[in-house]
């Protein structure tokens, strides 16, 4: 009976590559553009703009404290609505675009945070502009405590990623949910389903744990 | 030793106010302070010393007076604070080492990106500079690997390396074990016979004594008084002062 399930399940195989394609596009664009975006607006929650600091505490705190799967939602299908009309695929990645940023933001906030100010003072007292302090001496610091929860998050926003299958987006979840509709062993098809979103997730793990070990260590073993 | 009194003024206070909300922490603070002039600010904790040092380089604006350093006006907002503050050294009490930095990194980087001096030079300027306070065989370690005293003294080469027309110490030992104190007393003191401007808050009375100009008083955000170190220990004015330095000169 099971070997039956398990060569029908080799049969759509090539199926669950292309499902498992889908995600590590949605996740990997919406990893990359949100670090970028969480790095900027991070720093903008940490610099003296009241205006803007506000502005993206505000988004962050409405992003933070909402479930995504409604958020999805509001673009896919509530967007339309006032005319901005979205295919499925561009509608995940920016919902996780922006997901992603809103939390990797905050990881950045709390790594510059934990930046003793008198370091910045000492960057202040030699001359160096603000983008100098930055660049030079606050974010090489800040960056031992950012890494490690930063690739934490990585394994969560790829996890959320199955989300985006609710709106059509044919992810590795949306696979499994097809799939389940004919070979009806939902351990198995499920089963599978995890199996390849923890082969990406497994080895992120690993590396967040490594680099909490060598973040902590102290700096005379070099650079980060 | 009296050089500092026919020469222009390097810092000068002008009835300088500063408050941190309700608090009054300059009051009507009048000070000049000679090129080549070296002070000594004392006084005890939270009379507005390390304020007063800080106003300089405008790490502490000044809310009321006129503040002139080098010909250029701190109170102005619209001054380019980021060329005073290249002209200005300063060394803080818990040293503020960039720690991810070897002690050569720690006093290029400013040369290198506020004087924009390419590497090679600024690698030797700062060889110089780490040469000058005994450190020419620590280039390359970082400040983990330092002790208390000798990342004081990188400290005060960084500074040194942007060749500042002002070095400015906000109790640069008071961190320091005891048997440390005098190796970077003794930097100081090299800096000050070769005519650097400097203003320093210390309770190295002896320091004071030794190798400073004037010593200032200041209590309670005033400067109560201001003397030669001859004057200062052996006729002070105020009581408060007579107070103070009983309390430091016996322990």
């Amino acid at each position: 009976m099971w070997g039956f399930y398990i060569e029908q399940l080799m049969h759509s195989l090539p199926f669950f590559l292309k499902g498992l394609w889908m995600t590590i596009a949605v996740s990997g664009i919406s990893l990359v553009v949100g670090t970028l975006l969480g790095f900027l607006w991070g720093i903008i929650r940490s610099s003296q703009n009241r205006t803007l600091k506000a502005l993206v505490g505000a988004w962050v705190d409405i992003i933070r404290g909402t479930p995504f799967l409604v958020q999805v939602f509001i673009i896919f299908f509530i967007l339309p609505e006032f005319g901005i009309q979205l295919e499925a695929f561009p509608a995940a990645v920016i919902a996780l675009t922006n997901l992603a940023a809103c939390f990797i933001c905050e990881i950045v906030v709390a790594g510059i945070q934990a930046v003793p100010w008198g370091q910045r003072e000492a960057a202040i007292s030699t001359g160096l502009n603000w983008y100098q302090q930055l660049r030079n001496v606050i974010m090489p610091q800040a960056m031992r405590v950012i890494l490690p929860p930063l690739v934490g998050q990585y394994v969560l926003l790829i996890k959320d990623s199955s989300v985006v299958s609710a709106i059509g987006v044919v992810d590795v979840t949306r696979v499994g949910w097809l799939t389940v509709q004919r070979v009806p062993q939902g351990l198995l098809v499920f089963g599978l389903v995890a199996l390849l979103y923890f082969i990406i997730c497994y080895p992120l793990i690993q590396l967040s744990n490594s680099l909490e070990k060598r973040m902590s260590s102290g700096y005379t073993r070099g650079k980060v | 030793m009296e050089r500092y009194s026919v020469q222009r003024a390097m810092i000068e206070f002008k009835n300088v106010h500063k408050w941190f909300g309700d608090l009054h922490v300059l009051k009507d603070i009048n000070l000049e302070v000679a090129q080549a002039e070296v002070m000594v600010v004392c006084g005890p904790s939270g009379s507005g010393k390390s304020t007063l040092i800080r106003s300089i380089n405008r790490l502490e604006p000044i809310q009321k007076g006129e503040l002139v350093v080098d010909a250029m006006k701190v109170h102005d907002p619209k001054t380019n604070m980021t060329k005073l503050r290249a002209e200005i050294g300063f060394v803080f009490q818990q040293f503020n080492l960039y720690p991810h930095m070897t002690a050569l990194q720690n006093v290029t980087l400013a040369p290198m990106k506020v004087r924009k001096i390419a590497r090679k030079e600024a690698d030797d300027m700062g060889r110089y500079s780490l040469e000058k306070v005994g450190l020419g065989d620590k280039l390359h370690q970082y400040p983990a690997q330092l002790s208390g005293g000798q990342q004081q003294r990188v400290a005060i080469a960084r500074g040194l390396c942007m060749r500042p027309k002002i070095m400015l110490f906000d109790e640069p030992t008071s961190a320091l074990d005891p048997e440390m104190i005098n190796e970077v007393l003794e930097v100081m003191r090299n800096l000050a016979r070769e005519g650097m401007t400097m203003i320093v808050v210390t309770h190295e009375m002896g320091f004071a004594r030794e190798v400073s100009h004037r010593v200032a008083f200041m209590d309670f955000g005033e400067l109560t008084e201001i003397a030669p170190p001859g004057e200062f220990f052996s006729h002070p004015k105020s009581e408060r002062t007579k107070l103070f330095l009983s309390k430091i000169l016996t322990h």
